[in-house]
């Protein structure tokens, strides 16, 4: 086919494109993994019995706080990377700010109770299965993302494949807060941080693979 | 005469608005300027250049919605168009660390290099080809007279002379443009 027939072929069909349309792609993918996130929580491992009462408690919102800032960070950053001229990434070290908040409210939290009980504190009742309950739980986000790069034109795809995993854990451990029912900090510092960067470091070396187009 | 930025991407919009005419116009102004991005960066391999063409066009068509209005178009086209090299550098089994380039092209300002490189193609394109090419070959690509006149096959003393007089005529035009 010479290229005067192409553009012929091409142009046959050229409907209108929606503004914000990469995010509007992004945001469809994630909701739909969401979806099976939250059916694999509902089927697998059922809400937190006490659910209310945990959300009346801070260190809920201080879980939340900390996942949603990930999540937020790491949907702008993916939305940058799906575009071919994705620009700089070094404003990302902004996440250090959730990380080290937590940090601190960890520490605070350290200082009120007796040594004894830190590494109680630190491993919970579920740091076995924690990280790869939030690392599973990120696989449908991951896979509805995968799913929105088919129309997106990432040109940096270990950086698109990192962000987007980081997606996914951040958006898992988000919704993985329904079901856990662990209270401190540095337990949500460790754990969740670790199922979260396993989940962005499987995108980092998968992305090049699956994303290309 | 190349088309100009603004022209493209007012093209590139009218096309994202669902206007096949000027989708068609923009498809058929990138192809000598896409064709001079890839002639310019791959010596061998020559035969290929079509199929790149082809398919960045392709990918400018189907990936228009990653195109983000308020950004320079030619930033977006030549990363696509750069994107699709590599790619088939990386299909072809040549080693060219991707991850490595794209942070170069990163720290240099890719969009402002992009811009002024279409500027300067434009200057040269009006040069006679023999001006033009010795210019390229010691002031864009940074080689000596020597090696600029054993590639075009030429004498050292007509590549130092068509820089000279090509820059001379360059000078003239910018001067006369303002």
């Amino acid at each position: 086919m010479n290229t005067d027939q192409l553009i012929e072929a091409l142009t046959k069909d050229v409907p209108p494109v929606r503004r914000y349309s990469v995010g509007r792609r992004l945001a469809a993918g994630i909701a739909v993994g969401a979806v099976g996130t939250l059916l694999l929580i509902v089927l697998l491992l059922g809400f937190n019995p006490q659910l209310d009462v945990a959300m009346r408690h801070y260190s809920f919102w201080v879980k939340w706080g900390y996942t949603l800032s990930l999540g937020t960070c790491a949907v702008v950053a993916t939305t940058r990377l799906a575009r071919p001229d994705s620009g700089k990434l070094g404003w990302l070290w902004v996440m250090a700010l959730p990380v080290a908040s937590l940090a601190a409210i960890g520490v605070f939290e350290m200082s009120r109770v007796p040594p004894a009980q830190w590494l109680t504190m630190w491993l919970g009742e579920s740091w076995s299965v924690c990280s790869a309950l939030v690392f599973m739980l990120s696989l449908p986000i991951f896979g509805g993302l995968l799913w929105s790069f088919r129309r997106l034109a990432p040109t940096r795809l270990r950086a698109a494949g990192a962000t987007a995993g980081l997606n996914a854990g951040a958006w898992a451990a988000t919704l993985y807060c329904l079901h856990c029912p662990e209270v401190s900090a540095i337990f949500v510092l460790t754990w969740y941080t670790l199922g979260i960067g396993l989940a962005a470091l499987l995108g980092a070396v998968i992305g090049p693979r699956l994303m290309r187009w | 005469m190349r088309a100009s930025e603004t022209q493209l991407k007012a093209w590139m919009i009218g096309g994202l608005d669902g206007d096949a005419a000027c989708q068609a116009r923009l498809l058929r102004a990138l192809v000598p300027i896409v064709e001079a991005f890839y002639r310019r960066r791959m010596q061998d391999g020559l035969g290929d250049i079509d199929d790149l063409i082809q398919e960045t066009l392709i990918a400018v068509h189907t990936r228009r919605s990653t195109y983000d209005r308020e950004r320079l178009f030619s930033g977006w086209l030549f990363a696509i168009a750069r994107y699709k090299m590599i790619d088939h550098f990386r299909k072809g089994g040549r080693t060219c660390t991707m991850e490595g380039l794209e942070d170069i092209l990163v720290t240099e300002g890719f969009e402002d290099e992009s811009g002024a490189r279409m500027d300067i193609d434009r200057l040269l394109d009006e040069l006679p080809v023999k001006q033009a090419d010795a210019i390229r070959a010691t002031r864009l690509e940074g080689l000596s007279v020597t090696e600029a006149a054993a590639r075009a096959k030429i004498g050292e003393s007509d590549v130092k002379i068509s820089v000279h007089r090509g820059l001379k005529a360059l000078a003239a035009r910018i001067r006369g443009e303002i």
